[in-house]
């Protein structure tokens, strides 16, 4: 029988048993077919991928070999190591991964405990126009653009005597605080920042994870007479464990190369009091145009971005069985 | 403590909890609030302390701002840019994901995969090398380069929330249309497609807000020509008077095209932005 008859027929009533009804002969040339058609539809994007994402990066690792000079390009020239040699005896690269290390850690930690908090805070309370209004509310930040977010922060709030929270701080006894030109005080603003505007996403995540728990679960517990704290510590994060592994994996990636909101509220200053290693490579490329020096602080992100997502999914198939 | 019975125990667990929730509605909206009064406030009452709280609105701030040179040339920049942008991901990252969720072929997996490492790279190590060869090329301070570079970030997150979309549709209708003659291009333009209309809402929202809200990128790539809105805006900030009444102003300007994409499309920014971390 001819196939196209043969599935007329079948009226596609039990339609995903065509597959397995097809003449083998049939079935190869509709794989050859598929073959050479999925990869024509895969190729723009491959293409694409290649010459903006892939090239570059290379280019990125060889041009940490060179002594270059954006204004003059006649004067590169190809130095091997020194490079990098030249980064590990830079007291200024140190300082700025001891930074990087503080301001990942600290604004992942504060996202997903504040995150957790409010979903936990929210699933309990079921008043509906409060659920929906703050749903909405934290939307805000996470969709407004970090550069506003961090010329709001250094200018509406942060600044002495008229911001906002300054101003809040009097009231409240503390007096003005120098937030963004006392360096350990600077440190601590951008990392409020952060989770300011990105604590939202954990609390989205740990909401929908929380949304797929049965009532039953808890209600029995209630039953067991288990309290509020066993509760949370017996029910809610095994629940959330798979979540809070994602949001930590996540948020990590997106700390280690946070920018725009560091850059636009201190710049990376004062001095380098909030250079995490991503500023501290912008700054060498675009601020001192070094891009070889430049480059090999890039190309040192790279790795450290590279071997810590290939680790933390390693930990996390790990967990999964 | 004993003195409580079970019911005041609920009772100031969840006051404490209203507490909590009331605490964050304020924290995540003040900043916001505070900027959209500020941007309306009359000149003499926004350095003051205490805060003015009561004022008279005026638009006197927006009308400096737009007489800024570079306000309105960043703004109608921005929109270039982030409009294709999303033309351009779309058309790349639409079919790729049609490629991968519906056909088996060689590296598949591999590729697919290779996709998803590129969401993982710094973007300053992609910035460094590709400003150096737009500059040698000649092609500083024009579109093609923002856009291209913009779509290192749009083009993989398409690609996979592609991936989920057609998946979730069933094959049938595509196999049988296939049979009748169609062929897979026409299967996947005339009949997949249709079905995944959200996935594209999500794509293009997701990839307009990270257009019109990046900045590094066009922090260095952008000249006169091509400079957007969010490079724009720092100078307000620079002279020795910071304007904080047309700052404000075109702060709201920046953020009003993205909350009204919020408010009307809630569920597909919700969607797009915990990608990846939600399922379903």
């Amino acid at each position: 029988m001819n196939p196209k008859r043969r599935q007329k027929n079948d009226g596609g009533a039990s339609s995903s048993s065509i597959g397995n009804e097809e003449s083998p002969k049939r079935r190869l040339s509709l794989a050859k077919g598929q073959q050479r058609f999925g990869f024509l539809m895969v190729t723009p994007s491959l293409v694409f991928l290649l010459v903006v994402f892939t090239f570059p990066l290379l280019a990125l690792i060889g041009m940490s070999g060179f002594q270059m000079q954006l204004a003059r390009p006649d004067a590169d020239s190809w130095i091997g190591l020194a490079n990098y040699v030249r980064m590990l005896s830079d007291a200024r690269f140190w300082h700025s991964i001891r930074l990087t290390v503080i301001y990942t850690i600290s604004t992942v930690v504060l996202q997903v405990a504040i995150g957790m908090l409010l979903a936990v805070a929210l699933s309990a309370n079921l008043a509906g126009k409060l659920r929906n209004l703050l749903r909405i509310v934290v939307l805000l930040p996470m969709i407004t653009a970090p550069v506003v977010v961090g010329l709001v922060w250094r200018t509406l709030l942060l600044t002495q005597r008229y911001g906002l929270l300054d101003f809040v701080f009097i009231r409240l006894g503390f007096g003005t605080q120098p937030w963004l030109s006392d360096p350990s005080l600077a440190l601590v603003s951008v990392i409020v920042i952060h989770t300011w505007q990105w604590t939202p996403f954990a609390f989205l995540v740990f909401l929908a994870s929380l949304a797929s728990v049965p009532e039953e679960l808890y209600e029995a517990a209630m039953i067991d007479r288990a309290s509020a704290l066993q509760r949370f510590r017996y029910i809610t994060v095994p629940i959330l464990r798979p979540a809070i592994v994602i949001v930590i994996i996540i948020r990590v990636m997106v700390a280690l190369r946070a920018f725009a909101a560091i850059f636009s509220a201190t710049g990376g200053g004062p001095g380098t009091a909030t250079e995490i290693l991503n500023l501290f490579a912008y700054r060498t490329a675009f601020t001192a145009f070094n891009l070889g020096y430049g480059a090999t602080l890039g190309t040192t992100l790279l790795v450290i971005t590279t071997v810590t997502s290939f680790v933390f999914f390693r930990l996390r198939s790990a967990d999964q069985q | 403590m004993g003195v409580l019975t079970a019911r005041q125990k609920v009772l100031l667990a969840r006051s404490f909890m209203l507490v909590v929730l009331l605490a964050a509605l304020v924290v995540w909206a003040l900043p916001v609030i505070w900027t959209l009064a500020t941007s309306i406030k009359p000149r003499g009452d926004i350095f003051t302390v205490p805060p003015t709280l009561v004022f008279r609105p005026s638009i006197e701030h927006y009308q400096r701002a737009l007489r800024f040179l570079g306000i309105v040339d960043g703004i109608v920049n921005s929109l270039i840019i982030a409009f294709f942008t999303v033309l351009m991901t779309l058309l790349v990252a639409v079919p790729a994901g049609y490629g991968y969720a519906r056909t088996r072929f060689r590296f598949r997996k591999t590729l697919s995969f290779y996709t998803l490492f590129t969401q993982m790279a710094p973007q300053i190590g992609i910035l460094i090398p590709f400003f150096l060869m737009i500059n040698r090329a000649g092609l500083y301070d024009t579109y093609p380069s923002i856009i291209l570079i913009h779509m290192t970030i749009t083009v993989p997150i398409s690609i996979w929330l592609m991936i989920t979309y057609f998946e979730t549709i069933p094959k049938e209708m595509e196999e049988s249309a296939i049979v009748d003659g169609a062929s897979r291009f026409g299967a996947f333009a005339r009949i997949a497609l249709p079905q995944v209309k959200g996935g594209v809402a999500v794509c293009s929202i997701l990839a307009f807000i990270e257009s019109w809200n990046e900045f590094l990128f066009v922090s260095t790539l952008a000249g006169r020509q091509t400079r957007t809105v969010q490079v724009a805006i720092f100078s307000f900030l620079t002279t020795e008077e910071t304007m904080w009444g047309p700052f404000t102003a075109t702060g709201v300007m920046i953020m009003a095209p993205v909350i009204v994409i919020a408010l009307v499309a809630q569920k597909h920014i919700v969607k797009g932005l915990t990608f990846g971390a939600v399922k379903g």
